[in-house]
C-alpha cells in the first residue's frame, strides 16, 4: 500500500490537486488566477516522476511494482519518461492558457480543473498493463480534452471541432473495447502479461482431446481464435490510432485543433499523442511483440503500421501544403509528426542486437518514439505559444495573411514563431532534427529503407509550408485594410516561450544526452519482449 | 487450415464446447423474434385497408390536436439534472454491493469507499456552489 501510493505519487499529485482546484474554483469570489497553481500542479508532478526515476531502475524494483499494483499499471521508466512528457506539456500548456484564456475572456476555472484531470488520465494509459486501465485511462483523458476542445462557448467552430471529436471519438473509444472484449474473450485475461502468456501457448480444452474429433475440434477453435485475436489487435490500434491522429482515423484532428482554444490545441497535440503511443507500445510490442514466435499470427502489425505511417506522413504533408490557416497547417503537420513516430514504431519488435552498442534494435526504435515525443512536445507547445503571442482579442493570428508583415511590426514575436517553426521543420540546430535523425536511424538499422527514404521526402515536402510562415513573415506586406495580427502583450507567455526555447536548443545541442536517457527508459520495459523473441 | 465442412463436421461431433450449441436457443430467438415482427408488419402493409386523411397523418398526441414545433428547445437544466441523477445512481450501485460485503472487506474497503465517497461530495460541493442545483436562475 506504502509503495503503491510512491508509485502512483504522479497521478495523484494531479488528481488530489484536481480535487482541490475544483473547491477553490467553487468557493474563489472572482473567476481566474488557477493558470499558475495549474502549472505548478504540473511541475510537481513532473518533479515527482524525476524523483522516482531511480526507484524503478533494476528488474527487481520492477516486480516489487508490479505486484504492488498487482498487473494494473506498469511503474518503470517509461512510464516515468512518458509522464514527465505529459506533465511537461500540462503544465506548459496551463501556463500558456493563463493568458490566452484571459486575454479573449474566456476565463474560467473548469478549465484548469480539465486539464488537470486529463493529465491524470494520460498518465494512465501511458502506464497502463491492463486492457480495463487502458479503457479508463482513455476516457478520463479525452473527456477532459473534449470539453476543452469546446471551450470557445460562442464559437460554432469549436463547438463542430467538439461534436466531431467527441463522437468519433466515442466511436473509436468502443473499437478499442470491441477489441478488448475480443481479447478477453479469446484469453481469459484483461492482463497484458495474461494475455500474452495466454496466447503464447497453444489452446487447450481440458479433456477434449481426448474425445472422438476432438484433435480436429480443437484445431479448429486453434484457428478460430488466431483469426479472432488478429480482429481484435486491428480493433485495438485502429481505437488507439485515432487519438494519435494517424491516417485513416485523423478527420477530427483538423476541425478539432482548429476550434480549440490555442493552448488546448498545444495541450491535446502532445500529452495526448504521448499517452496513446505508451499505450500502443505496451499494448502491441507488450502483447503482440513477439513477431517471429509461436503466437506470430498476430505479428503483421509492424506491416500494418508502417502503412499507417506512410499514409499519415503523405496525406498529412500534401495537405499541409493547401492550408490557408496557420493553426489548422500545424494540425497537418500534427498528423504528419504522428506518422514520423509512427514510423519508429513499426520496428519496436525487432530483437536484434545493435553492432557496436548495447540494446536492441527495438529499444533503440522505441527510445526514438520516447525522445521524438519529447522533442515533438517542447517545440510544438513553443508554436503554438508563438502563434497565440502573435495575435491579441478581436485580432487573432489565425491565417497566413494575418501574419504578413510581422517580422517588421513585432521582430521579437515574428522570432519566436520562426524559432519553433523551425525546430518543428527539422532545422539542424534544433531538437526537431535530431527527433527524426533518431526515427531514420531506426528505420535503417531494421532495414526499412524505403520507410527511412518516406520519411525523409516528407520531411522535405514539410520544410515547404513551415518555411511559408517565415516568408510571409518576413517577405510579405499586408495587404491594405486586411485584418493584421496584433501581439498580445503577455509575460507569462514569454516566460513559456523562454523556457521551451531553452529545452529545443539544449537537447538540440546534447541530443546524445537525451536520447540516452530514453534508451534509459525503453531497456527495463521494452528487454523483456526483446528477450522473448530472442530463442 | 481445416475446411468449413471439417470445422462444421467437428463441431457437429464434439458438441460439448461448439458455439452451436450453447448459443443456438438464442439465435433461435432472435429468428422467431425477427420472423414474427416482420410478418406483422407485412401484413398489415399488404393487407390492411388504407384511407389516408389529413387528420391521420398528423402525429399521435393524445387525441388531442397537435399544435407547435415538432422540435421543441428544452432547457439545459433538464440535462444537468439527469446527469447529476446519473452521477449519484452509480454511487448507490457501488454502495450497495459494498455495504452487504462490509464485513469481509476490512479497512482497505472502509478507506477506499471513503476516498470514493470524499470525492464525489467535492463534486456535490462543487454543483452547489456553481449553481448547478438551483432551478430557478
Amino acid at each position: 500500500m506504502k509503495d503503491m501510493l510512491l508509485y502512483l505519487l504522479p497521478i495523484v499529485i494531479l488528481a488530489v490537486g484536481g480535487f482541490s482546484l475544483m473547491l477553490v474554483d467553487a468557493f474563489q469570489k472572482e473567476e481566474g488566477g488557477l493558470a499558475i497553481p495549474t502549472a505548478m500542479l504540473h511541475f510537481a508532478s513532473g518533479a515527482a516522476c524525476l524523483a522516482l526515476w531511480n526507484y524503478a531502475g533494476s528488474p527487481a524494483d520492477l516486480a516489487r511494482a508490479a505486484s504492488a499494483f498487482n498487473g494494473w499499471l506498469a511503474f518503470d521508466r517509461t512510464t516515468l519518461f512518458l509522464d514527465l512528457i505529459i506533465a511537461l506539456g500540462g503544465g506548459l500548456a496551463s501556463l500558456l492558457a493563463g493568458s490566452y484564456l484571459n486575454e479573449h475572456k474566456l476565463e474560467r476555472g473548469e478549465f484548469y480543473t480539465l486539464i488537470t484531470f486529463a493529465s491524470a488520465g494520460c498518465m494512465m494509459l501511458a502506464g497502463a498493463t491492463d486492457l480495463i486501465m487502458v479503457f479508463i485511462g482513455l476516457e478520463t483523458m479525452s473527456l477532459g480534452v473534449y470539453a476543452m476542445t469546446a471551450f470557445r462557448r460562442t464559437n460554432a467552430r469549436s463547438q463542430e471541432g467538439a461534436l466531431k471529436y467527441f463522437l468519433l471519438g466515442s466511436f473509436a473509444a468502443a473499437l478499442l473495447l470491441y477489441g478488448s472484449a475480443l481479447l478477453y474473450g479469446m484469453t481469459g485475461h484483461t492482463d497484458l502479461a495474461g494475455i500474452r502468456a495466454a496466447l503464447a501457448a497453444p489452446l487447450d480444452v481440458p479433456g477434449l482431446a481426448a474425445q472422438e474429433g476432438g484433435a480436429l475440434a480443437l484445431s479448429v477453435q486453434q484457428t478460430v481464435r488466431d483469426r479472432v485475436v488478429i480482429l481484435a489487435m486491428v480493433l485495438v490500434i485502429a481505437g488507439l490510432a485515432f487519438k494519435i491522429g494517424a491516417v485513416p482515423f485523423h478527420m477530427w484532428v483538423p476541425d478539432a485543433y482548429e476550434g480549440a482554444p490555442t493552448p488546448a490545441t498545444a495541450y491535446m497535440a502532445v500529452t495526448v499523442k504521448a499517452a496513446a503511443f505508451g499505450a500502443m507500445l505496451r499494448v502491441l510490442v507488450g502483447v503482440f511483440g513477439d513477431t517471429t514466435g509461436a503466437a506470430s499470427l498476430a505479428g503483421g502489425w509492424p506491416g500494418l503500421l508502417a502503412w499507417l505511417a506512410v499514409a499519415s506522413m503523405v496525406i498529412g504533408n500534401l495537405v499541409a501544403l493547401s492550408q490557408s490557416s496557420i493553426k489548422r497547417m500545424l494540425a497537418y503537420s500534427s498528423i504528419a509528426h504522428g506518422g514520423y513516430i509512427l514510423a519508429a514504431f513499426v520496428v519496436t519488435p525487432r530483437a536484434e542486437l545493435l553492432p557496436g552498442g548495447e540494446g536492441t534494435v527495438g529499444q533503440s526504435a522505441a527510445a526514438s518514439v520516447l525522445f521524438y515525443l519529447l522533442a515533438y512536445a517542447v517545440s510544438n507547445i513553443g508554436a503554438f505559444g508563438a502563434l497565440m503571442l502573435a495575435g491579441s482579442r478581436g485580432k487573432e493570428a489565425v491565417s497566413y495573411d494575418d501574419v504578413a508583415g510581422l517580422g517588421k511590426r513585432h521582430p521579437a514575436v515574428a522570432l519566436a514563431l520562426s524559432f519553433f517553426i523551425l525546430s518543428l521543420a527539422g532545422i539542424p540546430p534544433m531538437v526537431g532534427f535530431f527527433a527524426k535523425y533518431n526515427v531514420i536511424r531506426s528505420a535503417l538499422e531494421a532495414n526499412y529503407t524505403w520507410l527511412a527514404i518516406a520519411l525523409m521526402v516528407n520531411s522535405a515536402i514539410g520544410v515547404y509550408y513551415y518555411l511559408r510562415v517565415l516568408v510571409k513573415m518576413y517577405m510579405h506586406d499586408p495587404a491594405p485594410g486586411a485584418t493584421r495580427a496584433e501581439p498580445m502583450v503577455s509575460p507569462g507567455i514569454w516566460l513559456t516561450l523562454i523556457f521551451t526555447a531553452v529545452l529545443v536548443l539544449v537537447m538540440g545541442a546534447m541530443p546524445q544526452t537525451f536520447f540516452g536517457y530514453a534508451l534509459e527508459a525503453v531497456k527495463l520495459a521494452v528487454a523483456p519482449v526483446a528477450a522473448a523473441a530472442t530463442p | 487450415m481445416p475446411t468449413l465442412v471439417q470445422a462444421l463436421s467437428a463441431v457437429e461431433t464434439v458438441n460439448s464446447v461448439s458455439l452451436r450449441y450453447q448459443y443456438g436457443p438464442i439465435f433461435m430467438t432472435v429468428g422467431f423474434a425477427l420472423i414474427i415482427a416482420g410478418a406483422v408488419f407485412a401484413l398489415a402493409t399488404f393487407l390492411g385497408p388504407k384511407n389516408p386523411t389529413p387528420e391521420k397523418l398528423l402525429p399521435y398526441e393524445s387525441g388531442s390536436p397537435t399544435t407547435g414545433a415538432k422540435h421543441v428547445r428544452l432547457s439545459v437544466k433538464f440535462y444537468l439534472t439527469a446527469l447529476l441523477f446519473v452521477i449519484f445512481d452509480i454511487e448507490a450501485v457501488f454502495l450497495y454491493p459494498w455495504a452487504s460485503l462490509y464485513q469481509s472487506l476490512g479497512w482497505a474497503g472502509f478507506v477506499e469507499m471513503i476516498a470514493f465517497l470524499t470525492m464525489l461530495t467535492i463534486g456535490l460541493v462543487y454543483c452547489w456552489k456553481k449553481g448547478a442545483l438551483e432551478w430557478e436562475t
